[in-house]
């Protein structure tokens, strides 16, 4: 083919220089940081000056200090369970419904073309938005989600509890009807991941989508000849074929769940009580809102880098061995 | 005869009924992902004392459009009984900025990304498929690991006498670093999917390779190239964490959409038609881009 070697370097150095200007430089700077005591408050003292005689480096600047002081703190500790509680409710959440959708919305008809063309929707909600309009629709008082619940959830449920309470049986506690959703630890936590899978549900349905359109239909038609009925097909054809994409879905949920930032400052704000501060709010909070040191944020972002290094390779894995 | 009736009736019977239970479930779905976005709009359009409630009853207003863009120090209703935001949000400079910063963004980012796809999709070099796969895994650098460092050197670094930190150009730099990974394995799923022969053809009859990637492999690509602009473009429109930390001062929509909340709460009539107004342009472009989109996100990993 084209022979000049050259040729693709000059093509890829722009993007490749600004990629790595915009990453690289960062991540090294983000750990250096770390090993240092800095705060916004004051000039920080970094261990590497350049002077008149050549680069001197104080290594009694740098210390493991801030990555100590990150697993002794507790409202840390509660950002890394706050963030894997959200992250296994996200994901189970949004791959089960995605995938759920996806099924439903997978064959012809006006109702599933209407559906399937919803799917995107939520793609153009900003997640800021969407951590908004949550929060005002749930809100206990004036919110819809609230009536919703209240009124097709927990009033049924309450009146079939009571006729069983009527019986002289068991005594069921009914549900309450004034719960305030983002005011409670645990609601607001799940609120939240129910936000989140809002977002991002109809997307991992629309990849679904994608795959089922893939699948040879003639194996379909053989499980049904064979006499397999349609949650058979389900189980035993269409989630063993799903398989490798469901792990990468999986895998990439998780990756943007861990990451997630947005809708805690604009629904929850962290709370109540930090039952909704997941590591990227804390961090945020601790670098630039709270304590404005920078050092002890950045020892935090490289645990979480860590953490999500670890979820990339095993992406990465994923995609390679596909095929 | 009667025994035949009754065999078929019973998976008849069976069939409506899973038929019904399907369209059920299609409602249920359809409603779950149109609620908040169809709430949203009711309450954009609500005036200002039936927004608190879920009522359906009130005559469509456009007065909350009016309050976020008046000015900040004009007080529209003077004297009457209304409390709350009776103050302008003076929310035009924000959209000026997402319309800047997103458009900047992908100006420079296509560009660059469209020249390193076609490298990636037509040559053979030391690593490619390396440095491809590394590009890949910078999208899961989380954000704020790269908003510390640009905050603090942005904090120093002037430009034209303006710190980069709060301005539109220092967002558009610290955008590049989600933007660019993106667009590149986007449009290199455009540039593989064209078939190479007339390249080669135009090879055969002595084009360079610059020749052929700006005279006869762009043009063919221009349809991707576009799609991808318009991911980028949103993608940079709903970026939040960026706008909040190195934007600052610099509000664009996402973070103007804060501003709504005033002394006694936020201002959830004024939140919605804000949100309507960053959420419109974008409901256009994802349609336009709705079967690219999967593609975008999982950067081809699922098909």
């Amino acid at each position: 083919m084209r022979k000049k070697r050259w040729v693709p370097w000059v093509l890829v150095a722009p993007a490749l220089i600004v990629i790595i200007l915009t990453t690289i430089y960062p991540l090294l700077a983000a750990l250096y940081f770390s090993f240092h005591k800095y705060s916004l408050r004051k000039p920080p003292i970094f261990a590497i000056q350049i002077g008149e005689n050549g680069i001197h480096i104080d290594w009694s600047l740098l210390s493991l200090n801030n990555y100590s002081l990150a697993f002794s703190d507790p409202r840390f500790i509660n950002s890394l369970q706050v963030t894997f509680w959200f992250t296994v409710i996200s994901v189970a959440l949004s791959v089960v419904i995605g995938l759920f959708i996806a099924v439903v919305v997978q064959k012809g008809g006006m109702l599933h073309t209407l559906a399937k063309v919803l799917l995107i929707f939520p793609f153009a909600v900003s997640p800021a938005l969407k951590g908004y309009s949550w929060r005002f629709m749930l809100n206990e008082n004036y919110g819809i989600y609230d009536l919703i619940i209240d009124s097709l959830i927990v009033k049924p449920v309450n009146a079939l509890l009571s006729i069983l309470n009527a019986l002289p049986l068991i005594e069921i506690p009914l549900l309450s009807e004034s719960i305030v959703w983002l005011g409670d630890k645990f609601w607001a936590l799940f609120m939240l991941a129910m936000s989140e899978t809002w977002g991002w549900a109809p997307l991992i349905a629309l990849m679904f989508v994608g795959a089922l359109g893939s699948i040879d239909e003639q194996i379909f038609e053989a499980a049904r000849i064979d006499g397999a009925n349609r949650l058979q097909i389900f189980f035993r054809v269409t989630l063993p074929l799903l398989r490798p994409v469901i792990l990468i879905v999986t895998m990439l949920k998780t990756i943007f769940s861990l990451k997630m930032f947005d809708q805690v400052v604009t629904m929850t704000g962290g709370g109540p009580v930090r039952a909704t501060q997941t590591i990227n709010y804390y961090i945020h909070q601790m670098g630039f809102v709270r304590s404005l040191d920078i050092g002890y944020a950045s020892a935090m972002s490289y645990i979480l880098v860590v953490v999500l290094t670890i979820c990339a390779a095993l992406y990465v894995s994923l995609v390679l061995n596909r095929d | 005869m009667t025994a035949k009736a009754t065999v078929q009736r019973k998976p008849d019977f069976r069939h409506q009924s899973l038929k019904a239970l399907e369209t059920l479930a299609l409602l249920l779905i359809i409603a779950f992902i149109a609620l908040p976005i169809v709430w949203l709009a009711i309450t954009a359009i609500k005036p200002q004392e039936k927004a608190y409630s879920t009522s359906l009853v009130f005559t469509p207003t456009l007065e909350n459009f009016e309050i976020i863009f008046s000015d900040t120090s004009v007080i529209i209703n003077e004297g009457t009984e209304r409390e709350r935001g009776e103050v302008g949000r003076d929310m035009l400079p924000n959209v000026v900025n997402s319309v800047v910063v997103s458009g900047a963004t992908i100006l420079i980012a296509i560009p660059l990304a469209t020249l390193a796809a076609y490298a990636f999709s037509r040559y053979q070099f030391l690593g490619n498929r390396a440095l491809l796969i590394w590009i890949l895994t910078t999208q899961f650098i989380p954000a704020i690991v790269v908003a510390i460092p640009f905050f603090t050197l942005f904090r120093t670094v002037e430009v034209f006498g303006k710190p980069l930190l709060g301005s539109q150009l220092g967002l558009i730099i610290v955008n590049m670093s989600i933007v660019l990974p993106y667009a590149i394995w986007m449009i290199k799923g455009f540039v593989d999917a064209l078939p190479g022969e007339i390249e080669e053809a135009a090879y055969v009859d002595g084009c360079n390779d610059f020749q052929i990637l700006f005279f006869i492999s762009l043009p063919l690509i221009r349809p991707g190239v576009l799609v991808a602009s318009v991911f980028a473009f949103i993608m940079s429109w709903n970026e939040f964490l960026f706008a909040l930390i190195i934007g600052r001062e610099m509000r664009t929509m996402q973070v103007a959409l804060m501003t709504t909340s005033g002394a006694r709460g936020i201002m959830w009539e004024q939140m919605a038609a804000a949100g309507l107004v960053v959420m419109i342009p974008i409901f256009f472009l994802a349609m336009f881009i709705r079967k690219n989109v999967v593609d975008g996100l999982t950067m081809g990993a699922v098909k």
